[in-house]
């Protein structure tokens, strides 16, 4: 087995997984850097976003803005003292990308300009066109090209974590052009592996989005922390669930259903706006639009398309060619090319899809898990800052500033300890590399990695969607353990070692059933409604509401070997801001105003 | 040991795979046409220096059927190429901005065929006049 | 899927190369339905008759660069290539031509990879500015003259198309002269000097023959061609300025 030994090994090579890089390179020239991706870096999910990036940038804006959009957007499941770091670190890891050259779009005096996103309360998102993520990541990875101290293990796929006297202490890959395993030692181990969107079947998600670098903490016994929220995004295309970004509705797209009617004016965003005003109408939060979709849906007034299925309608006919082409090129084109629409003439079909996972690896506010030496940063964690609904372009900028806080704590760790007995980690690590080949090697199994992918998706689409009851849950929950059960009776076609990606597959298939399991068991244990947690059950509808007095707690999953997770609840760090009604449009300001007053 | 075994395919008649790539041994080709008549005009001057009879032979010589045909196909081959060139000529220069705005690469392969067709009629005219 | 649906023919060219000579081409019939795209065949090949069928993808929506693929010999992103598009016919699907083939679909790109590395694709600052300072300011002229050449999805699509790196791999190529150009013309930058050198090297722009059909082919229209041959340019006036004075040029 060839060795590499590195001080900090990073797990993910999208935007957070880069950033982090960069930070330990900067911080210290002379540690050696592995970043371990299984895709080259710039085919990670970052590159799909679309939207931007928020950061506080005009004038008339501020910290407490943020902060305050920030929490109440996650329905006060926040951790706050997180969220303060966050607010303030945001524009200058911001501007920090601009000095990269990152090409965010200007004012016509060459300033970076900001525009309008769902939930927040003053324009603060910074984008480049409609390719903020792609732009973002590019920019990173071509930036971490300048620093010789990171050596990049590219299409490298990550099987494991090496755990000795306590600490992490490295990793296991293959290396998929070969098969071959690699031992990578490293001091202490970031995670960026990013979030888990495809358990899900109709999702905004690419295919590497399956939650690997969630599942390996967890079997090392670090808790998954708030996995019932999974955002769904309203505007999605139908049955391939490709995003159109909240850009569309910032830049003044408006949703109608069946009838034409803007029919958020009935879900408490009113009243009617005809130039898009944050925090009203489209420019609600993301898990109130799905919600008022699911609603439409109920009541007859979605489309029934005949292909398609149910959908409402984003309209921007009104913003013109030349606006669209411009602000949204991306989103003109993915029209165009994958509707065969054009969108300055014809209504574009959309429905919700699954988008974000809130929840991940439970880290402290220095990205730190219960694990000494373990990291996690990105989609993959949960450092606390999305609460119970991430609030758009609030995710991009968690990726560069907790990437580069994470950076500087794990050089700061590696740089502490003192280097493991390498002749145990390579025991250990031919152990696992004999543990993964079986899976491939075994004969006689029966079940198809497909089918069990397909059911998987099915069931939590079924029982943890925009709402929820018991009954669907626990049916998602028995679903789960059955699979579990099959997946031991998996047959590989592909026995082969140069680029196995059937193998691969079925290694991807085998962490979305752990992660799939902690999201349906945390789902049922919540007995409320809260962010994207929403239940349509309980005495007399009790679960229909939030419950400050039993449920203001994070979740936590446990591993359980062979078994369900064990879960438990954990304490919300509340600073400045004790929970409240969450209002948008007109009622949201009314309530600003009384809060304000009150202050005074 | 590794048991990757990467597959190099053949160059081998690269340019009949695409009909892209045809037309560009067709564009490159039609040079030759080009680079002939070239050679045609400097036989001219070759003769012209030789004095009155060799330039007069030459002319006689111009004038034959075989000749006037070998023009019109020379004539054709230099159209063609200057036409192909012009149509990659906005990517071999740098973007023209006229009115802040770049300019479309339809709309500059369209002057630079009007500019070289105008310049033709004109060198035409020259001739055709200095002939009369 | 609706039960009505068509049949297509997929044509694969497969390579093992722990069992394989050489490549050869396999069909399957397809069951598809119109908004399916070439990539969700390959996709059904590999979820219902093999397993073993490889194959890069990843966002399906024409941005990560994964899915590169000759489509009836057209280097095409499979995830925005329609299967309806060729129906009724049989449609053929092979490797990225120039590239050596590793497996199936799967081709090699380190060589891509180094060049990319190669060209020293990050801003390196005219003037030095802190974080404190803000952003560096940029016109909307000084902004248009690089954002074309940033769109660049690394798809390699563009070496498909250039018979001259097929003929030379070690041609910088494309995509690569597009980036180089990209931070050459970024007003925060200011080291185009320190890239001219590679330019006008044995793997340089020298090599292009001005074919053209790797602007053409190029999903984001980022025209690699414009910026190989402005290059071309920028090589030869380099040169010459070096002979008129010690400080022109590079060297
Ligand atoms: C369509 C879309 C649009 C979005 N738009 C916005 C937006 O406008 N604003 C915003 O703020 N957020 C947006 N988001 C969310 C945001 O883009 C993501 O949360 C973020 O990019 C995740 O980044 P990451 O670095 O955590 O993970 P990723 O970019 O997903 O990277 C994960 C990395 O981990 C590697 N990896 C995973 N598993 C393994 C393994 N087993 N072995 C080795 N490597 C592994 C992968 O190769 C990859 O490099 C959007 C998301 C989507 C899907
Ligand atoms: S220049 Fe165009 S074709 Fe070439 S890699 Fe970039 S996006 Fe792909
Ligand atoms: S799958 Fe990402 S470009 Fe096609």
């Amino acid at each position: 087995m060839e060795i590499f030994k590195a001080d900090v090994v990073i797990v993910g090579g999208g935007g957070a997984g880069l950033r982090a890089a960069i930070a330990v390179a900067e911080s210290d020239p002379l540690l050696k850097i592995a970043l371990v991706s299984k895709v080259y870096p710039m085919r990670s999910h970052t590159v799909a976003a679309e939207g931007g990036a928020a950061g506080v940038k005009k004038s008339t804006d501020s910290y407490d803005y943020h902060f305050h959009d920030t929490v109440g957007g996650g329905d006060w499941l926040c951790e706050q003292d997180v969220v303060e770091y966050f607010v303030k670190q945001a524009p200058i890891e911001l501007t920090q990308l601009e000095h990269w050259g990152c090409p965010w779009s200007r004012t016509e005096d060459g300033h970076v300009n900001v525009r309008a996103f769902g939930g927040m309360k003053i324009e603060r998102t910074w984008f480049a066109a409609d390719k903020s993520g792609f732009h973002i990541l590019h920019t990173l990875f071509q930036t971490s090209i300048k620093y010789p101290s990171i050596k990049r293990f590219d299409e490298h796929f990550c099987v494991d974590l090496i755990e000795e006297d306590g600490r992490v202490q490295g990793v296991v890959t293959i290396e998929m052009s070969t098969g071959e395993f690699h031992l990578i030692e490293g001091k202490s181990v970031i995670i960026a592996t990013g979030g888990a969107g495809r358990v899900f079947r109709e999702n905004t998600n690419g295919g590497i989005v399956t939650g690997d670098g969630m599942a390996l903490a967890y079997r090392h016994g670090v808790a998954l922390r708030d996995m019932e929220f999974m955002q769904y995004h309203p505007t999605c295309m139908p049955v391939t669930g490709l995003l159109f970004t909240e850009a569309c509705r910032g830049e003044g797209g408006f949703l109608v259903n069946k009838d034409g009617y803007r029919y958020l004016q009935d879900y408490g965003l009113g009243p009617l706006q005809d130039k898009p005003k944050n925090k009203y109408m489209e420019l609600g939060p993301r898990d109130r639009l799905s919600q008022a979709f699911w609603y439409e849906k109920q009541k007859g007034r979605t489309f029934e398309h005949p292909t398609l299925g149910s959908v409402v309608f984003l309209d921007m006919r009104h913003l013109g060619e030349a606006h669209l082409r411009e602000r949204l090129p991306l989103i003109y084109e993915m029209a165009e090319t994958f509707m065969g629409l054009d969108p300055a003439k014809e209504l574009i079909p959309v429905r919700a899809g699954i988008h974000y996972t809130m929840g991940g690896i439970k880290v402290d506010a220095k990205c730190a898990a219960s694990l000494p030496g373990l990291y996690a940063i990105g989609e993959c964690a949960s450092v606390g800052l999305h609460g119970a609904n991430r609030l758009g372009s609030n995710s991009l900028t968690e990726l560069v500033v907790f990437g580069k806080l994470a950076g500087d704590e794990a050089a700061k760790y590696a740089k502490a300890v003192s280097p493991g007995n390498s002749s145990s980690l390579l025991k250990q690590a031919q152990a696992i590399e004999q543990r993964i080949l079986a899976l491939k090697t075994k004969t006689g199994g029966t079940e198809s990695i497909a089918v069990i992918r397909k059911e998987m998706a099915q069931s939590m689409e079924d029982g943890c969607g925009i709402y929820r009851t018991e009954d669907t849950m626990q049916a998602t929950c028995d679903k789960l353990a059955e699979l579990r059960a099959r997946f031991k009776n998996i047959s590989i076609d592909d026995k082969s070692s140069v680029w196995n990606t059937d193998w691969l597959t079925a290694v991807e298939l085998d962490y979305q059933l752990d992660v799939a399991q902690t999201m349906a068991h945390s789902a049922i244990n919540r007995k409320e409604s809260r962010g994207a947690h929403q239940r349509l059950d309980g005495p007399d509808g009790a679960y229909t509401k939030r419950d400050d007095v039993n449920f203001l707690k994070h979740s936590e999953a446990y591993y359980v070997a062979d078994g369900a997770p064990r879960i438990a609840l954990g304490d919300v760090k509340i600073t400045k801001s004790q929970p409240e009604t969450r209002a948008y449009g007109a009622a949201g300001e009314k309530a600003d105003q009384e809060r304000k007053a009150s202050h005074v | 040991m590794s048991k990757r075994k990467p597959y190099v395919r053949s160059m081998d008649g690269w340019w009949k795979k695409n009909p892209y790539f045809v037309e560009y041994m067709i564009h490159e080709s039609t040079a030759l046409f080009v680079a002939a008549y070239c050679l045609v005009l400097l036989v001219g001057v070759i003769r012209l220096g030789q004095g009155e009879a060799a330039w007069n032979g030459w002319l006689a010589a111009m004038q034959s059927p075989l000749s006037v045909l070998c023009h019109l196909v020379l004539l054709a081959g230099a159209v063609y190429h200057t036409y192909s060139w012009f149509k990659i000529l906005p990517i071999t220069m740098p973007p023209v901005i006229v009115g802040g705005k770049k300019m479309a690469p339809e709309a500059l392969t369209g002057t630079a065929l009007a500019v070289a067709a105008a310049a033709g009629l004109a060198l035409l005219a020259l001739v055709w006049r200095i002939a009369l | 899927m609706s039960e009505n649906h068509k049949i297509i023919e997929i044509e694969v060219l497969r390579y093992n190369p722990e069992s394989d000579e050489e490549p050869h081409l396999e069909v399957y019939k397809v069951p598809f339905t119109d908004d399916m795209s070439v990539l969700q065949g390959a996709q059904y090949i590999k979820d219902n008759f093999d397993g073993s069928l490889t194959f890069r993808w990843s966002c399906r929506m024409a941005i990560c660069g994964s899915c590169g693929m000759m489509i009836n010999g057209i280097p095409k992103l499979s995830c925005e290539t329609f299967l309806r598009d060729y129906y009724p016919n049989r449609i053929r699907i092979e490797a990225l031509a120039h590239f050596p083939i590793e497996k199936d679909l799967v081709v090699d790109l380190s060589g891509f990879i180094e060049k990319l590395e190669a060209i020293q694709p990050y801003i390196i600052p005219k003037e030095p500015k802190t974080l404190a300072e803000g952003e560096y300011l940029q016109t909307p002229k000084e902004f248009n003259a690089y954002i074309q050449f940033t769109s660049c999805i690394n798809c390699t699509l563009c070496y498909a198309a250039c018979p001259q790196f097929g003929l030379n791999p070690d041609f910088i190529g494309p995509a690569a002269m597009a980036l180089l150009h990209r931070y050459n013309m970024d007003s925060r930058d200011g080291a185009s000097a320190s890239r001219m050198e590679l330019v006008a090297s044995e793997e340089g722009v020298y090599n292009c023959s001005a074919v053209g059909y790797c602007s053409e082919v190029c999903p984001k229209h980022v025209d690699p061609a414009s910026a190989v041959n402005i290059n071309k340019a920028n090589a030869a006036k380099d040169y010459f300025l070096r002979f008129l004075s010690p400080k022109g040029g590079s060297k």
